[in-house]
Order: C-alpha cells, then sequence, then structure tokens
C-alpha cells in the first residue's frame, strides 16, 4: 500500500501515483454513508489537469447537433435552471483491481477508489432541452479541462465520454456544482462535475466544460477500446478465452452489487464474550441495497443485518449487527448483499483484463483471544 | 542520476508552463517536488476576492526505480505522460505483458519513442518488474 499524502483541499490519502493525480480513500472514512470532499479518493487520467479555473471566463459550452448552442457560465446554472440533488455512489472501474488473479496492469486500487456524495447541480435533460437537440442526434460526449501530453488526436491528449441518448441513465444524470453542500474540490472536478447515478465514474467527467451531442456513435479511444467490459455474464472471462480472441466486449455501465465491514478491521484483538458492532456499507447500480447478511464462519452461516437511513437507491446504504463471540480462535467473517433486482454478491472471482466489476464477497479475518 | 532527473522535472514544469498559457480559463498542470507536507494547505498569497479559484501545485513523489541500464530512457520518455510511479505502482507482470505495456503507450497512446529506446525500455522493465525478478 502506497504512503499517506497530502494535495490541496485533501485529508491525507492513500498515494497510488503523483502525477497525474491518484489517490485513494482509507477503509475508516466508509463508516458513514456520505464520504468527507476531503477524503473523497482522485483520479485523474492525464497530468495536465486544472490547478484553477477563472469563472469570469470558464463557460459549460453545449455544443453539436443542436438548434441552438450555449455557452453557459456557472452563475447561470446555478440561477437560470432547477437544482436538483441526487446521493450518488462514485465508483472507479478499476476499484479492488489488486484482487484479481492474475493480476492485470493498471491503477493497483485496494477497495477505496470509490466515495459517496450528495450531488446537487442541473439535469443533464434540461440543459439539452434547452440547446434544442436536432433529429438524428444518438450520442452525447463530455469532455472536462484535463488534457495529457501526447500528440493532438491520440487517446493520451484528449478523455471524452459518451452515453447513449436512449439511456435511461440521462434522466437520473447532473451536471453537478455542488458536493455534499460545497464546492467540489479542484481534484475532483470544481466547478462542474457530471454525476452518472449507478454508472461507474468513468463517465462522471470532471472540469466538464463540454456537452456535445453526436449524430453518430463516438469512436474514440476512451469509448471503443478502453473501459470495455467482456460481453459475458458477469463481466468474467479467462486469459485462455482472450487469448483465442473470443472475448466480445461492450462498455462498462452499471455497478454491480458490493458490501463492506469496516469496522473492526482486523488491527486489533477483540475479546471473547463482549458484544462487537459489526459495521459497513453496500451499495449496487441495481436498484439499491435490500438485504444485507453476515457470516461469522466463513459463509456456513449468515445472518441478517439491519441496514441504516435509505439516502436512495444510488447511495450508500450503512449496516449493522451486534456480534458475542463466544470462543476465542481465528474468525473469518463474510459480508454479502442482495440488490433491488435480486442479484446476491457471489463468491467467485471475477477476471477481466481491464481489472473491472470486482465485487466478489469480502472477508475480513478477525482474531478473538480469552477473557480470562 | 538524480541531477539529471531533476533536471528533466524541471524542464517538464516548465514545459506545463507554456501549455498552461493556452487557455485563458484554467491554469493546468503545476506540479512541485516540494511538498507541503502537512494536513491542510495554506490558501496561495495571492488569493482575492476575483472569481478565479486556485489550488497549490500538486506534489511529485518521484518514484525509486531500478539502477540499471535502460532507467535514463524510462526517466525521460516514460515521464512526458505520466510519472514513474506508474511503473513502481504495477504488481509484477510477465515478461510479454511488459512487452504489451510498452508497444500500447507507443502505438496506442502515441508515445514517440525510437525504436532503439523502445527496446532498451521493455528490456529493463523485463529485467526488474516480473515474477521472477521484482525486488520489492
Amino acid at each position: 500500500m502506497g504512503p499517506l499524502v497530502t494535495e490541496p483541499q485533501k485529508s491525507p490519502l492513500i498515494l497510488l501515483t503523483d502525477r497525474p493525480v491518484q489517490l485513494e480513500t482509507p477503509r475508516h472514512y466508509f463508516l458513514n454513508a456520505f464520504t468527507p470532499n476531503d477524503a473523497f479518493y482522485v483520479r485523474w487520467h492525464l497530468e495536465t489537469l486544472p490547478n484553477s479555473v477563472d469563472l469570469k471566463e470558464w463557460r459549460l459550452h453545449v455544443e453539436g447537433n443542436v438548434g441552438k448552442p450555449l455557452t453557459l457560465a456557472l452563475d447561470s446554472l446555478v440561477t437560470k435552471f432547477k437544482a436538483s440533488s441526487t446521493a450518488a455512489v462514485n465508483q472507479c472501474s478499476g476499484n479492488s483491481r489488486s484482487r484479481l488473479q492474475p493480476r492485470v496492469p493498471g491503477g493497483q486500487w485496494g477497495n477505496g477508489a470509490m466515495g459517496n456524495a450528495l450531488w446537487t447541480g442541473v439535469k443533464l435533460r434540461e440543459i439539452l432541452d434547452a440547446a434544442d437537440l436536432k433529429t438524428g442526434s444518438v450520442q452525447v460526449q463530455f469532455e472536462g479541462l484535463d488534457r495529457g501530453k501526447g500528440p493532438e488526436g491520440s487517446a493520451s491528449n484528449r478523455f471524452m465520454k459518451s452515453l447513449d441518448l436512449t439511456d435511461p441513465v440521462l434522466d437520473e444524470t447532473l451536471v453537478a456544482y455542488s458536493m455534499n453542500g460545497e464546492p467540489l474540490p479542484m481534484l475532483n472536478g470544481f466547478p462542474v462535475r457530471l454525476v452518472v447515478p449507478g454508472y461507474f465514474a468513468t463517465y462522471w467527467v470532471k472540469s466538464l466544460s463540454w456537452i456535445r451531442v453526436l449524430d453518430k456513435p463516438d469512436d474514440n479511444f476512451w469509448m471503443k477500446t478502453a473501459y470495455r467490459i467482456p460481453d459475458t455474464s458477469g463481466g468474467s472471462t479467462t486469459p485462455d478465452d482472450l487469448k483465442a480472441g473470443k472475448v466480445k466486449t461492450v462498455p462498462i455501465a452499471k455497478m454491480p452489487v458490493r458490501s463492506f465491514l469496516i469496522s473492526p478491521d482486523g488491527s486489533t484483538k477483540i475479546p471473547s464474550g463482549l458484544p462487537v458492532r459489526l459495521r459497513g456499507i453496500a451499495f449496487s447500480g441495481y436498484g439499491g441495497i435490500t438485504r444485507v447478511e453476515v457470516s461469522v464462519d466463513d459463509g456456513a452461516g449468515w445472518r441478517t443485518a439491519h441496514l441504516g437511513g435509505d439516502e436512495g437507491k444510488f447511495s450508500f446504504r450503512t449496516w449493522e449487527l451486534s456480534w458475542i463471540p463466544q470462543r476465542p480462535g481465528r474468525y473469518e467473517v463474510a459480508i454479502r448483499a442482495t440488490d433491488g433486482e435480486s442479484h446476491t454478491q457471489k463468491d467467485e472471482m471475477v477476471w477481466n483484463p481491464g481489472g473491472y466489476l470486482w465485487n466478489r464477497i469480502e472477508r475480513q479475518e478477525i482474531m478473538v483471544g480469552a477473557a480470562e | 542520476m538524480t541531477s539529471l532527473k531533476g533536471f528533466a522535472l524541471i524542464t517538464a514544469i516548465c514545459a506545463f508552463f507554456a501549455s498552461a498559457a493556452l487557455y485563458a480559463q484554467f491554469n493546468a498542470g503545476f506540479y512541485t517536488l516540494q511538498g507541503p507536507g502537512s494536513i491542510r494547505q495554506t490558501m496561495p498569497s495571492a488569493a482575492t476576492a476575483s472569481a478565479s479559484y486556485h489550488v497549490a501545485a500538486y506534489t511529485l513523489y518521484p518514484a525509486m526505480l531500478a539502477a540499471d541500464d535502460g532507467e535514463q530512457e524510462v526517466a525521460s520518455y516514460c515521464n512526458t505522460c505520466h510519472s514513474t510511479r506508474y511503473i513502481t505502482m504495477q504488481p509484477p507482470l510477465p515478461a510479454d505483458t511488459w512487452t504489451a505495456e510498452v508497444n500500447k503507450m507507443v502505438k496506442t497512446y502515441g508515445a514517440s519513442i525510437p525504436d532503439d529506446a523502445t527496446q532498451k525500455i521493455i528490456h529493463y522493465l523485463q529485467s526488474h518488474y516480473t515474477p521472477e525478478n521484482r525486488k520489492k
């Protein structure tokens, strides 16, 4: 695990890379449903990322296949459009990539490339309606202020993501200027970022400055080649099938169900006979969380945990269960969640070459000691 | 070696300033070797009530690369688009994965690296960062 480092507007976070900046949120921050802005993880693709934005000059451009191109100042977004708020989990496609076997190249995240915030901003649909989409529009493309040092026209120069105009997620999508009731930190996309509830963070373009309506599907590298998953059930494949050229891919989209034990974290021994509060979070891009179950015997028996307050189907849901370990010894605590579309986490490996979609049942070894 | 790397970084930092000047609405790509080392950084001294919002330069944490032939090519070419922490962050990877990664940088991401330097970089990575030879 990397060292803890400080960057502007951030508490000490786990360093993955310094340029471009990639920082992971330490585990204990996930005890609460909302992740503080200063602890929220950071992931940029291109190294020339913003250090300052002049709102006198900055505009959100809405262009392409539209009848009325728009250039919107931040003030216009705040005052001329209705504000909407959504609690939503932002999770990197490669969260937990370091768990895959065989290991795959890429950002070697533990479980902390995720966070949940209350996002406030303007519904994307309202902005698109104001721009008057022309017939023949098929996708909408998003780009931020970040640029790379690679040659123009190459994947290492610009980062762009697109969504289908027929995708129902567009009705939930926000152009957010507020995160947990505060302006976005520069490293999380000041002044506005896209919020695509239920979808992996690759679509949540930071320092969003261009919205382009396209009349044909986006074939830029970040859609056509990167961030794609095997078109199989669960998005898994094998190195052999990949080598044999058998793997068809589709763009990554919704986040499968996950759950985590946050406390206790296994760092200290627990005395037998005393109650322990097992606490954590769960989430899913498929209709929120309906059940969290805990096993203290490595999956042999399961007990249902108490769910915390419901902040909406795209949010973290906290859970808690009291446990009194009766005998000293080594315990394997396992957690599994079920979502609104009845998917339950499985105890199976996930593997694909991008290192995406990891959602295997999490386990924590806890040592219980004698009390006399 | 250290001074060479330092020089490369200063050159890179100058380049950031040049490219940042292209955009009136924002400044980007400022990094510094002098880390703040504190939990809360102070507001930049130039802060005013204008519409311009600044944060301090992002901090560089240079990686310790294995000392060997090819290190200089890695430090100069790979460092263009990303810091060499991208290398030290990786798990031990098989030799053919390193070949594929370097070729991806050239062919897919458009890194302009001469052929002989590309071969040297691949050989260097295969000599120090595979399951058989990775030191830490």
